[in-house]
């Protein structure tokens, strides 16, 4: 499927890349390359993804999203193939992959977890004396 | 004249030395008078610094680097604070500054707290000073002095910008006052409600003025960097996030300590952690071990020393909070469903947000250590930071009514159902009707349900409609900046999935269509600035009757060899049509223009969001106004 694509793709190229510039016919397939645009990283610039930068390398980028949609590929394959083209550095949606990735993805909602389960911990421990706990409005804040 | 800046640099440093002694020693009133010595010689000194600028006085190493003599005059002044070593002395005043105000306005009749929270300033202000002083002074002379200037790099030449620096820096350096205040506490392990009622006016007065720093920082980047959008997780507004979300959680949690006598470890934990992260924010963005795009002044050298200072005054603190925290006092008994168990769903939910933004932030340099190159970026926090306050926003409403002890659950199905009526009815309408995703329709339905939340609490607090007028103003700046809240998350929502960008190669008189805008290009003309020229073009955009003239340009500083974009945008009521000038092209003998169009719609309630929090943080440090009650 990949392979297929990717050379489509690369027949496709050089017809499509004179027009590619311009949106996609399809508003659907459109919206889906631009957000691919915006998770991909400009190889050229500081810090932009290829949707904002104006460096001539994000400009073929862009193509290269556009026409790979517009033969059909997924949203993975279009991230496969930059990432084996440009490396891992590419995707500013890192990849959940190995132990690293899943530390990054799984970080966040472990320390919630976590810091649920203390927060509940100390209201369990208050719980003896909560039981006399008299509500009061607040007052003002 | 540059001279005596240098010497009064070093006078505010000895005053400082003898206000973090003194202040220690429990000498209150000695104390607070070197604070005002300190302040008042260093603004003397900031003051000589601006006036070299204002002057060009390129025999000053740092008015050659920065400035140029074409500049106008607001920007000579603001290329006082729009460098490295000049910031630090911008830095080195508001420090000082907050110690003076600290001086001058705690009220809690506690001498020798009061002495030792002077005392820990001093101490910051200390470090600070020699940090100006001794690793980046911005009072060196050059001989001979060049007769122009290098020129303030390009993009900080911008009315937002010039602002921008200061309010950011009175934010971070507020929460210096926060740390001193929470160190003094643990010192004598007594965080109690007399503690908490002094330490919240100090973190509004650090809130107020991050938010708005915050908020113009991000305007700058909408319009100036030309890329549509107004937050892109780049590693330098990050840094600006996670000082302002333990900033959030620290309002939440001394409103309890104040209010309760609760959760005062973990109140003076934040308290801390604040000037912490404003610290790592200062030393993220200077040390340029990040890419970024607004970073400027960067030195790796100086980015050791400021890492030093980080870990001293960290391990320090942190050290005397582990040492103290048990020995601090409980306040009185809570269950678990009450107004002190859901802030602390807050803090927990905050804090974690913050420290997502760090993970995300620092994860590209621990790989890169680990010699792998890995990019973190939007959709990363668009998966992690913003389903999690996401959550929270939603439970807001529900428990903002909540008393504090136990709470009253005879509601909640009522708000339950509401809830879950708003989402539905929002589904059916968005997805259905308006053609929009799925999660931008929950994230209207949240935006909404936030606002109604805060008008409802307000409601049911004045129990009649005359009587809202006669609520205190803390309850006025509660509700506020919970409609901020929803009014941000709408605009945040639908801008960022109704967003429409394109990009368009127009010729002279040529034109073409952009989200129902028909964009014609008349004309584009060479013009000259004071210190630039440009590239300016004339464009008619028009929609139906509506017609718009807009004039995008594209600078060019030789002083600085660099340029800029100058975005062009037409406010319709209901968004920003956004047009940039791109590059020119030469195709076949014609010569074309590349446009960038956007349509961002409702982008003003992002910023009306924001200004609504600081509004509503405002409100609430005003002085409790003597209201009859009703």
């Amino acid at each position: 499927m990949i392979l297929r694509s990717l050379f489509l793709g690369i027949a496709a190229c050089l017809l499509a890349l004179t027009c590619a510039a311009q949106a996609l016919d399809d508003p659907a397939e459109e919206a889906r390359a631009q957000s691919l645009m915006r998770e991909l990283r400009c190889v050229a610039c500081e810090n932009e993804p290829i949707s904002q930068s104006s460096a001539a390398i994000a400009e073929d980028m862009r193509a290269r999203v556009r026409v790979m949609i517009s033969d059909g590929a997924s949203d993975a394959e279009v991230r496969d193939w930059f990432e084996s083209r440009y490396g891992e550095f590419v995707l500013f949606r890192p990849k959940g992959k190995g132990l690293e990735g899943m530390f990054l993805w799984g970080a966040p909602f472990g320390l919630l977890i976590i810091g649920g389960l203390i927060a509940f911990g100390v209201a369990r421990r208050r719980q003896a004396g909560a039981a006399a706990a008299e509500p009061v409005a607040p007052e003002d804040v | 004249m540059i001279e005596l800046g240098h010497l009064a640099a070093f006078l505010a440093l000895a005053a400082s030395l003898v206000q973090g002694i003194l202040g220690l020693m429990g000498a209150r009133a000695m104390a607070g008078r070197a604070a005002l010595v300190a302040f008042g010689v260093m603004a003397v000194s900031f003051l000589t610094l601006v006036v070299a600028f204002a002057q060009s006085d390129f025999s000053l190493a740092l008015v050659a680097n920065n400035s140029h003599t074409l500049k106008p005059m607001l920007y000579k002044i603001a290329g006082a604070w729009g460098n490295h070593e000049g910031s630090m002395a911008l830095w080195c005043l508001v420090t000082l500054g907050f110690g003076a105000a600290g001086a001058l306005w705690m009220r809690t009749g506690r001498e020798l707290f009061e002495a030792r929270t002077l005392g820990v300033q001093g101490w910051l202000a200390t470090g600070a000073l020699s940090y100006l002083l001794f690793a980046s002074s911005p009072y060196l002379r050059l001989d001979p002095a060049p007769l122009q200037g290098a020129g303030l790099n390009p993009i900080l030449q911008d009315p937002a910008l010039a602002f921008h620096p200061p309010m950011l820096y009175l934010g971070y350096v507020g929460y210096s006052f926060v740390f001193a205040l929470a160190a003094a506490g643990l010192m004598e392990a007594r965080i109690d409600r007399v503690w908490a009622k002094e330490a919240r006016r100090w973190s509004l007065a650090a809130f107020i003025p991050l938010t708005l720093g915050i908020a113009l920082g991000s305007y700058w980047a909408y319009y100036e960097l030309g890329w549509g959008g107004w937050w892109f997780w780049d590693p330098v507004e990050n840094a600006s996030l996670m000082p302002w979300l333990i900033g959030a959680a620290l309002l939440h949690s001394v409103a309890v300590t104040e209010k309760r006598g609760s959760f005062a470890a973990w109140t003076a934990l934040l308290a801390v952690l604040a000037f912490l992260f404003s610290v790592m924010g200062a030393f993220l963005v200077r040390s340029g071990v990040l890419t970024s795009v607004h970073a400027f002044a960067v030195d790796p050298k100086r980015g050791m020393v400021l890492l030093t200072g980080l870990v001293v005054y960290g391990t320090i603190a942190l050290g005397l909070f582990a040492l103290r925290a048990p020995k601090l006092e409980g306040g009185k008994p809570w269950q678990m469903l009450s107004r002190e168990g859901a802030l602390a769903v807050n803090n927990v939910v905050l804090v974690v947000a913050a420290l997502t933004v760090l993970l995300g932030t620092l994860f590209p340099l621990m790989a890169e250590a680990a010699g792998r190159t890995i990019s973190v970026g939007e959709p990363y926090f668009r998966l992690t930071f913003v389903p999690m306050l996401a959550a929270l926003l939603a439970i807001l409403p529900v428990v903002q009514i909540w008393s504090w002890g136990k709470a009253d659950l005879s509601m909640l199905w009522k708000w339950a159902a509401g809830g879950v009526a708003l989402v539905v009815v929002f589904m059916a309408l968005g997805v259905g009707l308006w053609d929009i995703p799925l999660g931008a329709a929950f994230g209207l339905a949240l935006g909404v349900w936030l606002v109604f939340g805060a008008l409802w609490e307000l409601k049911r607090r004045a129990v009649s409609l005359p009587r809202v007028f006669r609520l205190p103003l803390r309850v006025w700046g509660m509700t506020l900046a919970h409609i901020g809240l929803g009014v941000f998350v709408i605009g945040a929502v639908v801008e960022t999935t109704q967003r429409y960008e394109s990009t368009l190669a127009l010729p002279a008189g040529g034109s073409g269509t952009v989200a129902g805008w028909n964009i014609t290009l008349k004309d584009v003309r060479a013009i000259e600035g004071p210190n630039w020229y440009a590239d300016k073009a004339d464009i008619t955009a028009r929609r139906g009757s509506a017609t718009a003239e807009m004039a995008p340009t594209k600078r060019y500083y030789p002083a600085a060899r660099m340029p800029t974009t100058e975005t062009a945008i037409h406010k319709t009521g209901t968004g920003d049509l956004y047009v940039a000038l791109g590059e020119r092209r030469d195709v076949n003998g014609e010569t074309r223009w590349v446009f960038r169009v956007y349509f961002n719609p409702l982008i003003d309630l992002v910023y009306l969001g924001v200004l609504l929090m600081g509004l509503g943080a405002f409100f609430s440090l005003l002085p409790r106004g003597r209201r009859k009650a009703g």
